[in-house]
């Protein structure tokens, strides 16, 4: 286990400790909670990841950043920001994805449109945003946010 | 049938499953490569979801959300904005969870921008996703990624705010006397299962309303409907 895992479990220990001192129902309550959404999620984590683990065996970061490195940055992007729109992958599922894909040698730009569409544009989720807030706050939701999503791993390209 | 409806709603792992068997017979070597690979993710992932959820949980429960609504009207400028930032980065669940929740702000008053602040802090910047991105992709990277994405959010539910005025969005429909239950938003967290068992149950991972064949206990009912992280249920009729 890395020195920041590690930080995380101790951090998280001891706010639940503080938590535990200052309400001991609470506390049950939030563990509880975490326990049921972990056991909802899991077989669909699980499945994800053994998708995951497929496609990178047919397609190896290696030649993904290959791939996207041939193309233009601007179409590279775009390309990944509309990839990250239609996936559903769980935020903590992504990250170590996409640390694979950076560490293999995809751009940082494309990374980041990736990582940001797939957590903010939801095409899957669209119909249900569409019930509880009209076609057209949906429509200008995910449209503005897929526009500034490139625009951030754009200009995160010119920072780092 | 019952196989059948289970295959259904696990389609996408059925199909998995079904890939992996047909990989394994054809070319047993690439199988075992894409189970190598899967373990990577697998291994990080028993390290890091127990904190992300107990973290998730405690935040959820530790930080006081009714204080932070009354500041989100349409009145509320900066501190609005602001407070909106702080309620999605320290909410439970993923993005569709907020929706329902979000409609209930609005009911109440928020404005169509703190509904987009909400909602965009909600799928992106929140706290324990951040530590994991950290970890993963490096201080600089998190950082920097943070800050243009706080800096983004503010200034595109500004324009959304400009084109969608608070007449587009729909009127709550009347859903009836009763209670109803949400399950797109249900996390499956079986927090009220566990607290009115006699009222809720779980049924592939989603909150299900048992036949009712005593009186609903009001404030117990109550007291259920506001512990919901997602606000996935609702009870109309008499408040």
């Amino acid at each position: 286990m890395d020195v920041l895992t590690l930080a995380m479990w101790i951090g998280t220990a001891i706010f639940l400790l503080f938590s535990f001192v200052k309400d001991k129902r609470k506390t049950r309550q939030a563990l509880k909670m975490a326990f049921g959404m972990g056991k909802g999620m899991l077989i669909s984590i699980l499945s994800i990841i053994f998708f995951i683990g497929l496609i990178l065996t047919i397609l190896p970061p290696e030649s993904i950043a290959g791939f996207v490195g041939r193309q233009s940055l601007l179409l590279a992007t775009v390309i990944s920001a509309a990839f990250g729109t239609i996936t559903l992958i769980p935020a903590f599922i992504a990250f170590p994805l996409v640390g694979t894909l950076v560490h293999a040698g995809v751009g940082v730009v494309p990374a980041v449109a990736f990582l940001t569409t797939l957590t903010m544009v939801g095409i899957v989720t669209l119909p249900l945003e569409r019930r509880e807030f009209g076609l057209k706050f949906a429509a200008v939701r995910n449209g503005l946010s897929f526009i500034f999503a490139i625009i951030i791993a754009l200009v995160m390209g010119v920072i780092l | 049938m019952k196989v059948i409806k289970k295959a259904k709603g696990n389609l996408f792992i059925v199909v998995i499953a079904v890939a992996y068997i047909a990989l394994f017979m054809i070319n047993p070597s690439v199988g075992a490569a894409s189970v190598h690979n899967s373990f990577y993710y697998i291994k990080e992932m028993v390290l890091i979801m127990p904190v992300v959820f107990v973290l998730t949980a405690l935040l959820d429960l530790w930080v006081p959300r009714e204080k932070i609504v009354k500041y989100l009207g349409k009145d509320a400028k900066s501190k609005g904005a602001i407070l909106s930032l702080v309620l999605g980065s320290i909410s439970a669940g993923p993005i569709y969870a907020a929706f329902p929740l979000c409609a209930m702000l609005h009911k109440k008053g928020a404005s169509v921008r703190n509904l987009v602040i909400i909602l965009s802090a909600w799928a992106v910047i929140k706290v324990p996703m951040l530590l994991n991105e950290l970890k993963f992709l490096g201080f600089a990277f998190m950082a920097v990624r943070w800050a243009l994405t706080v800096m983004a959010i503010l200034m595109f539910s500004w324009l959304a705010a400009k084109i969608v005025k608070d007449s587009d969005l729909p009127v709550s429909k009347e859903k009836g006397s009763g209670l109803s239950i949400n399950k797109s938003a249900c996390l499956g967290c079986s927090l009220c299962a566990e607290k009115y068992p006699e009222l809720f149950e779980m049924q592939n991972r989603k909150v299900c309303l048992k036949t009712i064949n005593t009186a609903v206990e009001h404030e117990k009912l109550m007291h259920v409907i506001n512990a919901c992280p997602v606000k996935a249920i609702a009870f109309s009729g008499d408040e």
